[in-house]
């Protein structure tokens, strides 16, 4: 393949002295690291080559590269099209070198879509025969995959864990209660009357706890007869104004 | 005419140009042999085995206007002499003839209109005979290339498949008389194709205009008894019912009941008439997947010509297809059935420029527009009410009215556009005939309103300068051929591909541009660019120009304001793709509330791009953060680069390749529209530019929402007596 591309390059060199010279140019696809397996690649895989006025399109080669022939001075946009994989621009300039009689010379950058043109990125390297690798930016995904109906996902999640412990203690506790020894269980209830929290739960549920430090249901109607005292006796405090309203409404 | 054959005796055939004799020479002889070929022939076709060790025998298949008939000659390996074996009587149809050889043996399958016949080529013995079963295809084989297989079981007991084209374009198998396949290859070659709305049950429109013609007690019973009548589909409706339901369940499409064609409640079901440029028409099945209901041959093509199909109309009212040639051919077509209802020959030379669908007394008409732009008198009730604008002979741009004059008009040319010397057109983009517009403003984040330039009387023409490498956009009102708005782009390949779209308030156009930046020399661009620009009425939001509030408008007199007409204020801006773009065409909804996409072809990837209109929106801000104002609005930070996301492909993996023009129709719920590519291959889908917000998509589960609602219902069962057994336990429970 390599001697061929010489064999060619010679030919066009001898051929042409007089007219516009022109060169041929190798794009290669990268390794397995980067593209696992180039065979794979869709058969309409082809990387184009475009400047103004000038159009060069190449298929993928069985060696797995792009060939561009007669290819002219100039600056081009190299694009790879590709059904399953896109890969990153590259920006071509083939100049007429500083001497006569040489071959054409070509440099490689990768380019920025929609940025300045001369704004070029990392240098690549053109090898033996103007050959030069292309860089795979990743799979394209033409799927956005639909959210399946998932039994666990939604047992996963935390309202319904909350709800499963709880429904776990409503009906399991009345089990352990009763499975109690009576000692143990009058303990229990003892400590239950001064636990404050069950004070609130019990209001709520019409267990009014009389030995509870706080009724929470009282508090809120503005029932309660103790507050209403510590309330009268807070009142004359500095803030006369706005502590009365306060004070008042307790009082109804 | 025909060289070749086995090399044993290859032969040089030909005909005089009448094609009433054959002549045959045996290469390496010097002498030529005369046939005479049966009277009326119109084509001559010579099949002979290609292999060295089959015998020296070759067929001779001429066709007449009517039918075809076949000689089969046998060569003298000693004495070079040609001599007829036997011949096959003359059948109808074109036929086709194959050779195949199996060692010395050589078969000849003949491929009647009925029939497959297998003959050996030492006599005319009929060695198998099957009928043929095309299965409802009308058409016959054309040519074919057969394979025969000696059965070893019996003595004289064979298979012969064959492949085939037949006379409407198809590619298909027959195995044994049998169609093992076939495909609708003609359909690569599509030209036109249009939209065309399943004709309504004629009865019932007739019914129903009975119902209104008489008086209200007579109607009424006329109705009660209609309704009567309809009893009788009801144990058949009420038997679909489980079918429907399941497959509305499992999420399957519903197909048609009993096959018969009707319109569906969402508007998806449409038919597309389809055009070839072999001259076939097809009519395919939009709801269904596209399958095929009909395809006829509207027009026999010689050799190498193509339809040169110049406009295409389907008309909702009579549901009939108006297709219109170049050459003045016309074809008129029932889109339901494809049954051909008129047809004009095509005349010996291009007639027909293009045509255009006007609006006229007697509703929606396809108008045809000479080669230089000329129309010609018209009858007042196909006289159009809008200005025409037509191409001149030397590529002008001419607006043409029509005056009335008794019981015809004559055209009057009412403006002339034209180019600067060296400039060709490339692109005109006319907003699409059905656009309802939602809203006439945008309304902006802090809450006032930028109108939107709804002018209909608009087209956008690209041209380009292939010399000095440009392309100029020109906005243009048809009423008076004024250039509202105008824009030059340097720096374009007009070698590449260059379109334009129009919708609403706005425009895009795609191109290959190189050039230098004009407000920063230091920078210069390279790729495939779009642009799009937004027309508002006038800068300032809140402002609606010189017009202002005035219901009527004229485009002809404007001097009411000093200023002259009002110009349009365009907002553009300018996106790289990473990927060329053409056939351009923005997606249409029924009311026009959800937003508008624009769909593309990728020549280079093979698909089918949606890019939302969000994106393209030229209001987004450059070089810094949308304001909240601004973000409130949905604008983005400007980026000049629109990498396509395989996501907005909407032909996804599939390799759709040489698509030519995309069309669009709304269907009834707003938020769909429906999607026909064609070219060499066909595609079409729907897509929802606004998602799917009128109806449940696929992805709604039904299975779940049915599980979910059981499994509620099973555990407030299951729970009950557990509740109220604790509640009547801490009733009775004494206070603590």
């Amino acid at each position: 393949m390599r001697l061929l591309h010489h064999l060619l390059l010679l030919g066009t060199a001898a051929l042409t002295l007089a007219a516009p010279k022109t060169t041929t140019l190798t794009l290669l696809l990268p390794g397995p690291p980067f593209l696992p397996n180039p065979n794979a690649l869709p058969p309409s895989t082809h990387a184009t080559l475009s400047a103004l006025g000038t159009h060069h399109s190449a298929p993928l080669s069985v060696a797995n590269a792009f060939t561009f022939s007669n290819v002219s001075a100039g600056s081009y946009l190299l694009d790879v099209f590709c059904a399953t994989h896109a890969f990153a621009p590259l920006r071509v300039d083939v100049a007429v070198s500083a001497q006569e009689g040489q071959d054409l010379l070509v440099r490689v950058w990768e380019t920025y879509r929609g940025n300045d043109w001369d704004n070029k990125g990392e240098s690549v390297k053109v090898g033996e025969g103007n050959a030069f690798e292309g860089r795979v930016v990743g799979g394209k995904g033409y799927f956005v995959e639909r959210s399946k109906f998932n039994a666990f996902a939604i047992l996963k999640s935390p309202m319904i864990l909350l709800g499963l412990v709880s429904m776990g203690i409503f009906l399991g506790l009345p089990y352990l209660v009763d499975n109690m020894d009576p000692e143990m269980r009058a303990e229990w209830e003892e400590r239950q009357k001064t636990n404050p929290m069950n004070n609130i739960m019990g209001a709520a549920t019409g267990q009014s706890g009389a030995a509870g430090g706080f009724d929470m249901a009282a508090f809120l109607a503005g029932s309660a007869k103790k507050e209403d005292s510590s309330a009268e006796a807070v009142a004359p405090g500095p803030s006369k104004g706005s502590g009365n309203g306060g004070g008042k409404k307790g009082k109804r | 005419m025909f060289v070749g054959a086995n090399s044993a005796a290859p032969i040089v055939a030909w005909t005089d140009a009448e094609k009433s004799k054959l002549f045959v020479n045996v290469l390496g002889t010097k002498n030529r042999q005369e046939f005479a070929l049966a009277p009326g022939t119109v084509s001559v076709e010579i099949h002979a085995p290609h292999l060295v060790q089959s015998e020296p025998h070759f067929l001779v298949h001429s066709r007449t206007a009517t039918g075809n008939r076949a000689d089969v000659y046998h060569i003298n390996l000693k004495t070079n002499v040609v001599e007829k074996a036997y011949d096959l009587p003359e059948l109808a149809g074109p036929g086709a003839f194959s050779t195949s050889s199996d060692g010395a043996n050589v078969y000849f399958t003949r491929i009647t209109e009925d029939e497959m016949i297998l003959l050996s080529s030492a006599s005319h013995g009929v060695l198998g005979r099957w009928p043929l079963n095309t299965k409802n295809s009308k058409a016959s084989a054309v040519h074919a290339v057969a394979e025969v297989v000696k059965k070893s079981s019996q003595a004289n007991s064979f298979a012969v498949r064959a492949a085939a084209v037949t006379s409407a374009d198809e590619w298909t198998l027959i195995r044994n008389g049998e169609t093992a396949w076939s495909r609708p290859e003609g359909m690569s070659g599509a030209v036109a194709a249009t939209f065309a709305e399943i004709p309504e049950n004629e009865e019932l429109v007739k019914s129903l205009e009975q119902e209104a013609h008489s008086n209200p007690l007579e109607a009424y019973i006329h109705r009660v008894k209609r309704h009567i009548d309809d009893l009788q589909h009801l144990p058949a409706y009420l038997n679909a019912i489980p079918s429907r339901l399941i497959s509305s369940i499992m999420g399957t499409e519903v197909s048609a009941i009993d096959g018969k064609l009707s319109r569906d409640s969402f508007g998806f079901h449409k038919l597309a008439i389809l055009a070839t440029r072999r001259g076939m028409v097809y009519g395919l099945d939009v709801g269904n997947q596209g399958k095929i209901l009909w395809s006829r041959r509207a027009l026999k093509l010689s050799k190498g010509d193509s339809w040169d199909v110049t406009g295409i109309q389907a008309q909702e009212l009579t549901g009939r297809v108006t297709i219109l040639g170049s050459n003045g051919d016309r074809v008129v077509l029932e889109a339901d059935t494809g049954k051909i209802v008129d047809a004009v020959a095509p005349g010996p030379e291009k007639s027909v420029q293009s045509s255009a669908i006007v609006d006229t007394v007697s509703g929606q008409q396809l108008l045809p527009v000479g080669v230089d732009g000329q129309i010609g008198d018209l009858p007042s009730d196909q006289t159009p009410r809008q200005t025409v604008v037509t191409r001149g002979s030397d590529g002008e741009l001419k607006g043409v009215i029509f005056t009335a004059n008794g019981s015809s008009s004559y055209e009057t040319t009412s403006w002339v556009f034209t180019l600067p010397k060296d400039m060709r057109v490339v692109s005109v983009a006319t907003r699409p005939a059905h656009e309802p517009i939602a809203s006439i403003g945008r309304v902006l984040g802090d809450r006032t309103v930028k109108y939107k330039y709804l002018n209909p009387n608009t087209l956008v023409l690209a041209a380009v300068d292939d010399k000095a490498q440009t392309l100029s956009v020109y906005l243009l009102d048809t009423v008076t051929g004024q250039v509202l708005a105008g824009s030059k782009y340097d720096g374009v390949d007009t070698g590449k591909n260059i379109e334009c779209a129009m919708s609403e308030n706005w425009f895009v156009c795609s191109f290959f541009g190189q050039y230098t930046l004009r407000d920063d020399t230091a920078q210069s661009l390279k790729g495939y660019q779009i642009v799009v620009s937004d027309l508002y009425e006038s800068d300032e939001p809140n402002n609606r120009g010189p017009l202002g509030d005035s219901t009527q408008y004229s485009a002809l007199n404007p001097m009411e304001n000093p200023e002259g007409p009002s110009l349009p204020s365009v907002v553009s801006q300018t996106y790289i793709l990473n990927a060329p773009l053409s056939a351009l065409k923005v997606t249409q909804t029924r009311q026009g509330i959800s937003s508008r996409h624009v769909l593309a072809y990728l020549p280079e990837l093979h698909g089918i791009v949606s890019l939302p209109r969000m994106i393209l929106e030229p209001r987004r801000p450059v070089g810094r953060d949308p304001t909240p104002a601004e973000a409130e609005e949905g604008l983005m930070k400007y980026h000049p680069t629109i990498e396509i996301d395989p996501k907005t492909i909407i032909t996804h993996e599939r390799d759709v390749v040489g698509i030519t023009k995309i069309i669009t129709s709304p269907a009834i719920v707003e938020s769909t529209s429906l999607v026909f590519a064609f070219g060499i291959d066909v595609f079409g889908t729907r897509v929802a530019p606004s998602f799917l917000f009128d109806i449940l998509g696929k992805g709604f589960n039904k299975v779940t929402l049915v599980g979910t609602v059981v499994a509620i219902t099973a555990g407030v069962l299951a729970l009950k007596p557990l509740v109220l057994k604790k509640q009547i336990n801490s009733l009775w429970k004494a206070p603590m």
